[in-house]
């Protein structure tokens, strides 16, 4: 392949097969002696279970619980908590009990109806505000963190401070609704097991089954189907759901498929985490910020999953994109009897920088100046530390960005324009916002090279097609594309001649989970240096194979003890500015004109980028003001898309983006970090945007017509 | 396996009303709201617990015509087809155009809406402000219903089983020189359930108001309206006074009680309701539409 | 018995009446392009043509379309209309993760058909009730957009 630049745009690989649907996800696989598996699911919050009455199963039709399962009953993540088959305590309703499989789904769901479970209830815990007043409670406290600079100096500064501005700011659930429902199928054979199904990690997987499955390495296989999203929703909770089917499998000896209804899925799989952030800052008489303390509460719900990962983040992006003096935080996972929070794109980031974009805003009030020119008095720069005392130490575009962003939106005569509209236009008012936001790319610290040591393949077959033997999953980012276009452009071959096959765990070694927009630097770099190593002893005509293994670049080393060094190796900017029209009457928001610049070192495939930018900007914006998920008394509310209400078409805005060059080296081509980039500046902007139209200040996302017309009633009673 | 279904398909509506004069039916026309509320999980066909008769196909409540001054639409005339009819008056589509999303316009019938009887029907709340009849068809023949006496509560309608709606019949409402306005109120801009809807109707007579009518969606049982309440603004003249809008409002405030679920708040939905009330009393001059 | 035509074929069953015609196309005719992602008329992934007429095949039952046309993606796949979404698909980038395209391909061929060279807001409405949660729906509107230039005289009103 002989592209001048990188960046220019091939065709997708997987087109095809998905324009004509005919490329089949884990739901459209049928293969002979298959039954399905659908789940009793807890009704209770929090309980122990006294005792299970099974209906009379008809011929074929078989129960399968934690007496089925050969190994631990645990879904192995990172803590021993997360039962496969809950049979002693319930935490949360909706968790998995037990398996009822068979051939017939309207037999099985009757089935379903008949089984009798006695529990003895306690008292459960449903909300984050409960549990932080419980926070000392034994097992409320999963996680927690604290580092930056010493309280005492701290407190001194406070004491000599003109003013101290204190903010609580709360966050929702947020739900994946991936276009694919969970699913994962187990086949049975006599020797092995293989799990197939809609997933972003396959090794994660296969080390959940060895575990549960108490077997060797050999015995199980894991392969990833065409997988219909993922935005981390398929991370870490399909590890439970190969659990269940292979445990079944290994059970009834069938082939048994497990497939989620979609209010099924949106009531018991993982979601953003609910959060609440507290701000307290020290200002001088002008409104120059001189100390900030942050503590972080998220909601784990009923088991810690990868909730500590997620608050790690959530805790290294907390004073967003600046340099902020005199800088403590600390942060909680605390347990709820509520279905569990995981990873979804952003990890933690898109809560604090929601919050800190929101207190910054907030602060430049008090200091008498636009929110942008008072961000960028903080703004980090090339060289500076970073609040964990690691450095940033890539050069830093940010200032540009804003600059050209400016321009092209026109943000200060737009501003001045829609501040006069509004005087004369009782009903709709027009506010612009802006957000200022960075990612850091990778696992945090050093988890790359202790945790993940990812290891690529290359494979070359006599007719010199070039395969790619990796565990990373296309679930739509293109990744297929990109990471072939990679090693296609190294190799000077012709992209379809690079091919890249669903990878299953017996061809491919580890190359890590596909989260943490680790993919394209980290494993797209292995795969350069893979290339490069197969061209200098490439033999035509001849297989051959090559193999490259992640090195560390060594930076100021990470401590998660004490929460000091580089907690990433590089970092992604980006700038946006929204402008919005709300509806007085109905606090209904229309989203008008979207501006996004961002710096991702170097683009791999300019249209793959451009489906990063609009698809996480619309998931950003709509995380703002209109996703909405709530839980009572441990169920959540919103069954169904209609209900939860993710953008549809007539939603959405065209987007005006720009992507800036700045090579990283330790990337392919440059390239750094994009896919969860894009989602965290959409909810601080149109906050922004919202706050500059009303002159209301707001203290949560999502800020729903229902939060808006709430506060237009209060201020018209204050104003009586 | 599954037990058995009996289900009519039938050629007219005379052998449709005779079956139903037989047996009680569930009735399906374009099926978007049964097959939801019977909805089984996946995999599976809904569960619908008495035997089915199919009717959208039938000619005989697909007619829409004029007769004088009223318009008669046929029960099972799709949202799609409204659309597509020119003797719709205007605001009547802006509210089809609310509903869900083309392919669902495409089967849903303005006869479903009325006899599924959702608070958050989207069509209802103009129905009520134009007096929407319903004509009834049975085998013992027809009778009228005014649409308010026809929906009594939460999907609760004074249907008689051996009955089919067939006719939405909206009197005097061509030619007729009102101005009528609806609002829907939803989470987003496409197949959104509404939380708040809202119908206003004004007829002037220079400046003086011949005629008022409001109804409100999705804050109640069914639609409010007052006629006692609109009684109070006939023959007061345009722009109105502050003190007459306050006190409808202040009439409104009394009797409109929604309820918290999953899509809003009743504080949300009671203050959007009035604040529409409100700007449609405020406006300065009224065209007829 | 049912009887109703399937991408052209005639077809005969004796499947329950209540059968969701989705059901029916994905395991009964073992035809894979129509996708389950609600199963309530939300998502717009089981879209097929009834009549002509773009509608969620979930929220039909089986025993309603007794004589209709219905027309899955399968149906079209060899047409020149649908070559030209495809070629505008690819050429837009509106293609990621996949499991709504060939709904989204539906609506669009229905719009088109409809309204050979429509809008933006136009568009944005064609496709309102088919959800894509990877795209933001831009590069699908262009998408359509692309395929009605190129598509000239391709999509004629009939």
């Amino acid at each position: 392949m002989n592209l001048k630049d990188i960046s220019t745009s091939v065709p997708r690989k997987d087109h095809k097969g998905k324009v004509s649907g005919q490329l089949p996800y884990i739901s459209d696989v049928k293969v002979e002696n298959m039954v399905y598996g659908v789940l009793f699911r807890s009704p209770i919050a929090y309980g122990k279970i006294k005792s299970i009455q099974l209906p009379d199963l008809p011929e074929g039709y078989e129960a399968v619980g934690a007496e089925h399962i050969p190994g631990p009953n645990y879904v192995k993540i990172i803590k021993e908590d997360q039962p496969i088959f809950a049979n002693e305590w319930v935490n949360y309703i909706g968790e998995p009990i037990l398996m009822l499989v068979g051939e017939n789904l309207d037999v099985l769901y009757r089935l379903l109806d008949e089984v009798k479970i006695e529990f003895e209830e306690h008292q459960a815990i449903y909300t984050l505000e409960e549990a932080i007043k419980q926070k000392s409670a034994p097992g409320v406290n999963m996680a927690n963190y604290e580092f930056g600079e010493s309280l005492d100096t701290i407190t001194s500064i406070e004491l000599k401070a003109h003013q101290i501005i204190e903010e609580e700011y709360d966050t929702g659930y947020q739900e994946h609704v991936y276009l694919e429902p969970q699913g994962m199928l187990a086949i049975y054979k006599e020797d092995e097991i293989v799990v197939q199904g809609s997933m972003q990690c396959l090794y994660y997987i296969k080390n959940a089954l060895v575990n549960a499955l108490d077997c060797g390495d050999d015995d199980v296989r894991v392969v990833q189907s065409p997988t219909g999203g993922g935005f981390g929703g398929k991370e870490e909770f399909p590890s439970m759901m190969a659990c269940h089917v292979a445990v079944a499998a290994k059970a009834v000896k069938k082939s048994v498929m497990l497939v989620f209804d979609r209010s099924e899925d949106m009531v018991v799989t993982t979601k953003r985490h609910p959060a609440k952030l507290k701000y307290r800052t020290a200002i001088d008489r002008e409104g120059n910020i001189l100390s900030m303390c942050i503590e972080i509460f998220l909601d784990g719900g009923a088991n810690v999953g990868l909730s500590s990962v997620v608050l790690q983040r959530a805790l290294l992006n907390s004073a967003g994109v600046y340099k902020i003096p005199h800088f403590h935080a600390k942060g909680y996972v605390l347990k709820t009897n509520t279905v569990p929070n995981g990873a979804f794109r952003g990890f933690g980031a898109p809560q604090s920088f929601a919050g800190i974009e929101s207190h910054i805003g907030h602060l430049s009030k008090l200091a008498n100046n636009d929110p942008l020119e008072y961000k960028r008095k903080y703004l980090v720069k090339q060289g500076d530390p970073t609040i964990t005392k690691g450095n940033f130490r890539d050069p830093i575009l940010m200032e540009d960005m804003i600059e050209v962003l400016l321009k092209s939106s026109n943000y200060k005569k737009k501003k001045q324009k829609y501040h006069q509209l509004n005087q004369q236009n009782q009903r709709y008012k027009k506010g612009i916002g802006t957000s200022l936001f960075l990612h850091g790319c990778g696992f945090t610290g050093s988890g790359e090279r202790d945790h993940i040591k990812a290891k690529v393949k290359l494979a070359k077959s006599k007719d010199d097609q070039v395969s790619l033997k990796i565990s990373n999953s296309d679930m739509g980012q293109g990744i297929l594309t990109t990471l072939s276009k990679i090693v296609a452009k190294e190799l000077d071959l012709p992209l379809e001649n690079v091919l890249y096959p669903y990878p299953d765990t017996k061809e491919v070694p580890d190359s890590g989970p596909t989260v943490a927009s680790r993919t394209t630097m980290i494993v797209g770099k292995l795969l350069e240096r893979a290339a490069k190593k197969l061209k200098a002893q490439w033999q035509t005509g001849v297989e051959q194979e090559v193999t490259e293994d992640y090195v560390h670049r060594e930076m100021i080393p990470w401590n998660e003890k004490t929460f000091t060094g580089d907690a990433y190796p590089a970092y992604s900017w980006g700038v946006n500015i929204v402008e919005v029209e709300v509806d007085t009457l109905t606090g209904n928001i229309k989203l008008e004109k979207v501006f996004a610049n961002y710096e991702v070192g170097k683009v791999i495939d300019d249209r793959v980028m451009k489906g990063q930018i609009d698809g996480g900007l619309a998931q950003g914006l709509a995380y703002g003001y209109l996703e909405k998920m709530t839980s009572k008394e441990g169920k959540i509310q919103q069954k169904s898309i209609t209900d939860y209400g993710p953008p549809t078409s007539l939603d959405v805005v065209s987007i005006q983006s720009k992507v800036f060059d700045n090579p990283y080296a330790d990337g392919p081509y440059g390239a750094k970090g994009a896919g969860e980039l894009t989602l965290i500046g959409g909810a601080p902007a149109v906050q922004a945007a919202i706050e500059d139209a009303l002159q209301i200040p707001f203290q949560q996302i999502p800020i729903t017509p229902e939060v808006i017309i709430e506060s237009l009633y209060v201020r018209e009673g204050e104003q009586g | 396996m599954a037990e058995k279904i009996i289900a009519y398909r039938f050629d007219c509506l005379d052998q449709t009303l005779s079956q139903l004069n037989k047996e009680n039916c569930a009735i399906i026309a374009g099926g978007t709201d049964v097959m939801v509320m019977y909805k089984s999980r996946r995999g599976v066909p809904p569960k619908i617990p008495k035997p089915i008769v199919f009717i959208d196909h039938l000619s005989e409540l697909k007619k829409v015509y004029q007769n004088q001054k009223d318009l008669h639409i046929g029960a099972c005339c799709t949202y799609s087809e409204l659309l597509g009819n020119p003797l719709i008056p205007i605001v009547l589509k802006k509210a089809i155009k609310t509903i869900a999303a083309p392919a669902i316009r495409n089967r849903g019938t303005l006869g479903g809406n009325v006899c599924n009887a959702s608070p958050a029907g989207d069509t209802l709340p103009l129905l009520y402000v134009y007096n929407a009849k319903l004509l009834l068809r049975s085998v013992k023949g027809d009778r009228i219903v005014p649409i308010s006496d026809f929906i009594q509560g939460v999907r609760r309608i004074q249907r008689e089983s051996n009955e089919i709606l067939v006719e939405i019949i909206l009197p005097s409402v061509l030619d007729d020189g009102a101005h009528v306005i609806f609002e829907k109120v939803g989470n987003r801009n496409a197949d959104a359930i509404a939380k708040v809807g809202f119908a206003g109707y004004i007829r002037l007579n220079g400046d003086g108001i011949e005629d008022v009518r409001f109804a409100f969606g999705a804050v109640g049982p069914t639609m409010i309206r007052s006629v006692a309440i609109e009684k109070m603004l006939l023959g007061r003249t345009v722009p109105l006074t502050d003190s007459d809008i306050a006190q409808v409002v202040a009439a409104f405030d009394k009797i409109i009680k929604p309820i918290d679920d999953q899509r809003s708040t009743a504080l949300y939905r009671k203050t959007v309701a009035l604040n529409l009330l409100r700007y449609f009393l405020s406006m300065k001059q009224y065209q007829p539409t | 018995m049912i009887k109703f035509t399937l991408n052209g074929k005639t077809i005969e069953t004796d499947a329950p009446a209540t059968v969701r015609l989705l059901d029916f196309i994905r395991e009964e005719q073992l035809l894979i392009g129509t996708k389950e992602g609600c199963g309530e008329g939300e998502c717009g992934a089981c879209s097929v043509f009834v009549n002509n007429l773009l509608q969620n095949s979930c929220l039909i039952p089986i025993g309603s379309i007794e004589g209709a046309d219905v027309v899955t993606i399968e149906g079209i796949m060899e047409s020149e209309q649908f070559k030209n979404l495809d070629e505008s698909y690819s050429h837009a980038g509106g293609v990621q993760c996949g499991y709504c395209i060939p709904g989204m391909v539906m609506a669009s061929a229905a719009l088109l058909s409809q309204n050979p060279h429509p809008s933006e807001a136009e568009i944005r409405e064609g496709i309102s009730g088919n959800l894509c949660r990877c795209t933001g729906y831009n590069m699908i509107v262009d998408a359509i957009n692309l395929a009605a230039k190129k598509g000239d005289g391709l999509w004629q009103k009939k």
